[in-house]
């Protein structure tokens, strides 16, 4: 269990694949000098988080919201950011209205689907109904010739 | 696969927590179009965000853009500490580039003392 919020890491794997990819071939990093940089990641995090929650909290808002996060990174100094994360905002809306309309398709078809299924079922239930009485009948029938 | 991109609980986390070797685990699927997202896990990203005590609720907008911005930050200090061992001509990043960055970086000073 977390004991501190910086305790939270992100994972190991990811945070090294990001940095090799940041530098050149052939450069390598040092355990320690990863794990602070994860740490690093983690306290970014957390500070973006309570930068942006002023702004929400400006706005009278309760729910921290993707330009919350954008004005924190004006705030942090970090304005190199805010185009790249414009641009990767604008792909993540589009995959996001992209997967909404695949389900609500999806939704759609299952909808069709299960009407059908539910005629086959109310037939079927009718049968199950008989059985069950049958069985009963043959236990009641046991238990007379136990007494 | 959109699971890989959103992060998704499940797969992301148990691809992290068996990667704590040195070994780096293998390339994720990448998205259809080639561009990828976010490769950080959008649940841990948000596990930080709810661990502020202020912070109410998060949109998944908010989270999506804090984990590809911490990506971002990764990028920029891992390459900023770089400058500082290739000055010492040296092909492995120490624990002490990183200092170093963090002390000559006016963005990163936020960092300090909270690395130890």
């Amino acid at each position: 269990m977390a004991e501190r919020p910086e305790d939270l890491n992100l994972p190991n794997a990811v945070i090294t694949r990001i940095i090799k990819e940041a530098l050149p071939d052939g450069v390598n990093i040092s355990k320690e000098a990863r794990s602070a940089i994860s740490r690093a990641a983690s306290v970014f995090v957390l500070y973006a988080t309570s930068c942006a929650n002023n702004f929400a909290m400006k706005g009278k808002r309760k729910t921290l919201n993707a330009s919350d996060v954008l004005s924190a990174m004006e705030e942090m100094e970090f304005q190199r950011f805010i185009t790249p994360l414009k641009e990767a905002l604008e792909a993540y809306r589009r995959e996001q209205k992209g997967k909404k309309e695949a389900s609500e398709q999806k939704k759609k078809d299952k909808d069709r689907k299960t009407d059908s299924e539910e005629q086959d079922k109310s037939r079927d239930e009718d049968n199950d109904e008989d059985e069950e009485r049958l069985e009963e009948e043959e236990q009641n029938e046991e238990e007379e010739v136990d007494n | 696969m959109a699971a890989v991109t959103t992060g998704n609980g499940a797969p992301r986390e148990e691809e992290g927590s068996g990667g704590e070797s040195a070994a780096p685990q293998p390339q994720a699927p990448p998205n259809a179009s080639g561009t990828r997202l976010s490769r950080l896990p959008l649940a841990r990203v948000k596990a930080l965000v709810k661990a502020d005590p202020d912070v109410t609720l998060a949109g998944q907008e908010a989270i999506f853009i804090l984990a590809r911005a911490a990506e971002l930050f990764v990028e920029t200090i891992a390459k900023d500490a770089y400058c500082c061992a290739q000055q010492g001509k040296r092909k492995t990043l120490q624990r002490r580039d990183l200092d170093n960055a963090i002390e000559a970086v006016d963005e990163f000073a936020f960092l300090e003392g909270t690395l130890d």
